[in-house]
């Protein structure tokens, strides 16, 4: 039954990483806030990793960054490495350090999301030796970067309510 | 920290960083590869069906939101427009005719365009780039190749930059990446039509290297000059807003409304072959001027 309701579990996570994938790349579906849309998935790669052991926490953290290197034209691979990391890390540190609560939630939310917008900012912009990029981190990242954010605590009760619908038996 | 360095899970972790890596490197060099399009075929239809879906809703909203005043309003400004575009019509079919007599009295044969071209519909929108690029529902399949121009009714939009099996991602004219050679065809000046990051955030292009005694003024419309092969001649771009000084020698740019909204354009034709297309390319030569090409790379 707990096999059962690991694999439900992970087809579940699946199936909302693929439907948020759709959501933000939908275009005209969510609102722009100062030019900016949400990236929904890198906010739930994350979330994601507080409820999940380090290496399942790694692998959903890695079918998030696909989802967002595919959607971006950029080089596949780059966030899916970021987010690997990070979501290992993230795991490691709920289970030894932290509560699960929203408040951890957000506050992982500001440190993993700025790490990852941050790259993205220096790999595709500053390193790509694109025009004032000052301006497009103020104008751009920083407010996707806060639209992100937002996402996070519903996120977090969304995955939540799956894992306790769903529990499995931690090794 | 020993405990966790010695855990298999971090033994994982350094795999999947490696494999990554490697993957990283693979479609940096290689381009399109067998993953991405694998998610091109999970994700594209359900895409197409979410974008038609969005796109019905946000049209009935936008006609739903307006007031009856402003129906009014747009619709005398519709009327009016429709009137003007009657009488330029009447002018066009004697200049047509005219034109037609004076090809017969010269024995001018005009050659058929040719152009190929496909319909694509714009399925994604990603929020990480900042320039505005799309994907369309369709690609290598459908006979979509990098490099391919995209354009609408209303002029030029971009160029195809990477094309999978069913989608293809397009970077468009508001990207600090795409160069256009272009030509005012009420002056018959030439320059380079490109973009900034401040300008994109306007929805403006910016056409460089004008003479600075040019002649192009308010008004005027850019097109593409077809120098280069990359794009056909003639595809109109935009209209000029204002004419500046460069900030950096003595030269003037032209800053340009595009004929189309860029960043919410929806449906797309990508031309996939046209006369004299990579020509310039094929012939070589280091003097000209490059249109199209990713310069940041």
């Amino acid at each position: 039954m707990r096999d059962l309701n690991r694999i439900i579990r992970c087809l579940a996570y699946t199936l909302e990483l693929l439907v948020l994938f759709m959501i933000q790349e939908t275009p005209g579906l969510l609102p722009r806030i100062y030019g900016a849309r949400p990236v929904l998935v890198l906010a739930a790669g994350l979330v994601i990793a507080m409820f999940e052991l380090e290496t399942p926490a790694m692998a959903f953290g890695i079918v998030a960054g696909l989802f967002c290197d595919f959607g971006f034209s950029g080089t596949l691979g780059f966030h899916a490495l970021i987010l690997a990391v990070l979501c290992f890390f993230i795991s490691l540190l709920v289970r030894a350090y932290m509560q699960v609560n929203p408040v951890t939630a957000v506050l992982l939310g500001i440190v993993a999301l700025g790490i990852t917008f941050g790259a993205q900012w220096l790999f595709f912009y500053y390193f790509r030796h694109y025009s004032q990029p000052l301006f497009a981190l103020t104008s751009h990242y920083l407010p996707k970067y806060l639209y992100t954010l937002l996402f996070v605590p519903l996120l977090y009760l969304v995955n939540k309510g799956l894992s306790e619908a769903l529990p499995v038996q931690e090794k | 920290m020993k405990d966790i360095l010695k855990g298999s899970s971090f033994k994982v972790l350094v795999i999947a960083v490696v494999v990554l890596l490697g993957l990283i490197i693979y479609t940096a060099s290689a381009g399109g590869s067998f993953i991405a399009s694998l998610l091109g075929f999970v994700s594209t239809p359900m895409q197409g069906v979410a974008a038609d879906v969005a796109g019905n809703v946000t049209e009935f909203l936008d006609l739903d939101g307006f007031s009856k005043d402003e129906l009014k309003s747009l619709v005398d400004s519709l009327l009016e427009e429709n009137s003007q575009l009657q009488n330029q019509l009447i002018d066009y079919a004697e200049l047509q005719q005219e034109n037609e007599r004076l090809k017969t009295q010269l024995r001018i044969s005009e050659a058929d365009p040719q152009i190929e071209m496909r319909s694509a519909s714009v399925i994604g929108r990603d929020p990480n780039d900042v320039f505005f690029g799309f994907s369309i529902g369709a690609g290598t399949l459908s006979g979509i190749h990098e490099g391919d121009p995209v354009i609408t009714s209303q002029g030029l939009v971009g160029i195809v930059t990477e094309a999978y099996a069913t989608t293809s991602k397009v970077k468009c004219l508001l990207s600090e990446d795409v160069t256009v050679a272009a030509v005012s065809i009420d002056k018959q000046e030439s320059g380079v039509v490109g973009c900034t990051i401040t300008m994109a955030s306007s929805g403006l292009l910016r056409m460089s290297y004008l003479p600075g005694d040019t002649k192009v003024e308010p008004g005027d419309i850019i097109t593409t000059s077809g120098v280069g092969g990359v794009y056909p001649p003639k595809l109109k771009i935009g209209r000029v807003e204002s004419v500046e000084k460069s900030e950096t020698d003595v030269s003037k740019y032209a800053v340009i409304r595009p004929f189309e909204e860029l960043s919410t354009v929806k449906e797309v034709q990508v031309i996939v072959d046209f006369p004299g297309k990579g020509e310039d390319e094929a012939a070589g030569d280091p003097g000209q001027t490059v249109e199209g090409g990713e310069d940041a790379e």
